[in-house]
């Protein structure tokens, strides 16, 4: 039987115009616009009240935007929205679940809504995450209520997961298996769309991030890409005292130290200035550090600050 | 579609047995408590004569007229204040838990992320609702039955049935009510305060209005009056009674399932 994923369509999974949400005078997202091609892991950064679970609540018509357009897997979450659902697997991010059901009730319950799930691969994800479905969900731990949850996304078969902070609370063991799922599905060609701000997870598998402050997108692009634009860490050995005027003289190197021989620096543009003073030098070592989506990160948010 | 539905209406109505069974058990125990006693009454005629010496208009309010008969007696001891408002009481409560209380807490997001329209999913929690409220129903009028055999009270079990059926109704009307606001906001204390006042101020009108000349006629304007102001127990009901309670009930659940469909889901 062929997949859902396989049956649809080309084209973007997501595409946001626009995007505007307000609570009353609070203005949660202002104006994001953002596409994401089918198919890919997209990773959604930005820290807590950025407004990456709004939109996400705006994606899924949980929650009506104030203005702009959306389109998932080319239908209009306000107007197609049962149809969309079919095709969505949605993990929350602030999970709270009916304590008094098992796992296994939970899961049945979301199967009948859902038209059926497949218990083989239920049974199978179960044991991948280390989980007892049978246990009442209010004597699990967060981390195994979120392994649940994981579960229920994981299960669905869907063309699109929307996985809200999924690894919050879980143990590096399955956060490594978090991302091999995260893998296998992108494998099968689904998409994901990822908000997280544990940058690790993010770099490790996603293709293009989006990051997010204040309710605007301050960047979008490829991990490798964001890490390129952000500032290198410079440090240079001198076979002598540091050329420290030269060095000063140079725009693009900023927060510039010199201990004796050595100096250290950020890069935030081209090297070939640098290298043009270095090699008028005698220098020991040359260290350039490319920055993780971490540093990258922070540096974006800086820079929009 | 059919598993759909089992589980939109079926998955509240479990979630809620614990309430559904505490409410059951507390009908028995007030109606086979108060039934009980009626032996002890039916023949102190001291106590009845001593009632019947108070304004006939006091003896509306509290509906001791006839106490000494036994529709009186069931009406002054359970049917004029304590069962509907027990009804009330279970409509308010089980409205608010599966709809407001649920979106409040966070816990319909995923249910809600669902491929079910969200009219469906809201009318199916409110049809467990009622369920509740029937089953209620019909364990209040077993008990009365029952302990009407039991303890001797000679009663037309029609009279009771009708009047069982309105407190049901009573409870329907203000559940109905309160599904109607936890539509359009998710605040549980807002839809508790909605339903509780309804039916508090509806007792008020129908006990207190007889008190006053001027107020007399307008006994039968709120939903308590619907229900009881005839009297059923002694006379029956008219078909418009259950018309008034029960349409509405179901018109609120419509109003609420729209206006659900309509607006931003709450989260945690």
């Amino acid at each position: 039987m062929a997949s859902r994923a396989t049956r649809a369509p080309g084209g973007q999974a997501i595409r946001i115009e626009g995007l505007v949400k307000d609570y009353g005078a609070v203005h949660a997202v202002r104006g994001i616009d953002l596409e994401v091609r089918r198919g890919e892991v997209f990773g959604f950064l930005g820290p807590n009240g950025a407004g990456k679970t709004t939109t996400i609540r705006c994606l899924l018509d949980l929650l009506r935007p104030t203005a702009g357009r959306l389109e998932v897997l080319g239908l209009d979450p306000r107007w197609d929205s049962l149809a969309l659902r079919s095709r969505v697997a949605y993990m929350p991010g602030e999970l709270r679940l009916p304590e008094r059901m098992t796992g296994a009730g939970l899961v049945a319950a979301v199967s009948r809504l859902r038209g059926g799930l497949d218990t083989r691969r239920r049974d199978s994800l179960a044991a991948r995450l280390d989980l007892d479905l049978s246990r009442r969900l209010r004597d699990l731990s967060s981390g195994n209520r979120r392994k649940v949850a994981l579960l229920l996304a994981f299960v669905a078969d869907a063309e699109l997961l929307v996985l809200d902070e999924p690894t919050n609370g879980l143990d590096p063991l399955i956060q490594r298996e978090f991302l091999a799922l995260v893998r296998e599905e992108r494998e099968r060609g689904r998409t994901i769309f990822l908000s997280s701000h544990v940058l690790s997870e993010v770099q490790r598998a996603a293709d293009r991030v989006a990051v997010l402050r204040q309710g605007t997108l301050i960047a979008v692009g490829g991990v490798d890409e964001l890490r390129r634009r952000a500032r290198q860490r410079v440090e240079v050995w001198f076979d002598g005292p540091a050329p420290t005027a030269e060095l000063a003289a140079l725009p693009d190197l900023v927060d510039q130290h010199t201990e004796d021989h050595r100096f250290t620096a950020l890069l935030a543009g081209s090297i070939e200035p640098l290298l043009a003073v270095l090699v008028r030098h005698h220098i020991v070592s040359l260290l350039v550090e490319e920055p993780d989506l971490e540093e990258a990160f922070i540096d974006l948010y800086e820079a929009a600050s | 579609m059919r598993g759909r539905w089992a589980e939109l209406i079926g998955g509240p109505f479990r979630a809620s047995w614990r309430a559904g069974l505490g409410w059951s058990i507390a009908l028995v125990v007030l109606i086979v408590s108060t039934v009980a006693f009626w032996p002890a009454f039916r023949g102190a005629s001291g106590i009845t004569q001593a009632i019947d010496q108070l304004p006939a208009p006091l003896l509306g309010a509290f509906g001791l007229e006839g106490f000494g008969t036994p529709a009186g007696y069931l009406r002054g001891g359970l049917y004029e204040l304590v069962i509907p408002l027990v009804f009330a009481a279970a409509g308010v409560l089980f409205a608010n838990s599966a709809t407001a209380g649920e979106e409040d807490a966070g816990r319909l997001e995923l249910f809600v992320s669902q491929p079910v329209p969200r009219a469906a999913f809201f009318a199916g929690r409110s049809i467990a609702v009622f369920a509740w409220l029937a089953v209620l129903t019909l364990v209040a009028l077993a008990a009365q039955l029952a302990s009407d055999q039991v303890f001797g009270v000679p009663m037309d079990t029609g009279r009771v049935a009708a009047t069982v059926v309105l407190c049901g109704l009573l409870g329907a009307f203000v559940a109905g009510l309160c599904l109607a606001v936890a539509g359009f906001v998710a605040r549980p204390q807002l839809v508790q305060s909605v339903g509780f006042s309804v039916a508090y101020i509806s007792y008020l009108i129908l006990a207190l209005f007889p008190l006053s000349s001027l107020l007399a006629p307008w006994r039968e304007i709120a939903p308590w009056g619907w229900a009881l102001g005839g009297d059923p127990l002694v006379n029956g009901a008219e078909i418009w009674r259950y018309l008034l309670l029960g349409g509405p009930a179901a018109l609120f659940a419509v109003v609420g399932a729209y206006a659900f469909d309509r607006r931003d889901i709450r989260s945690a």
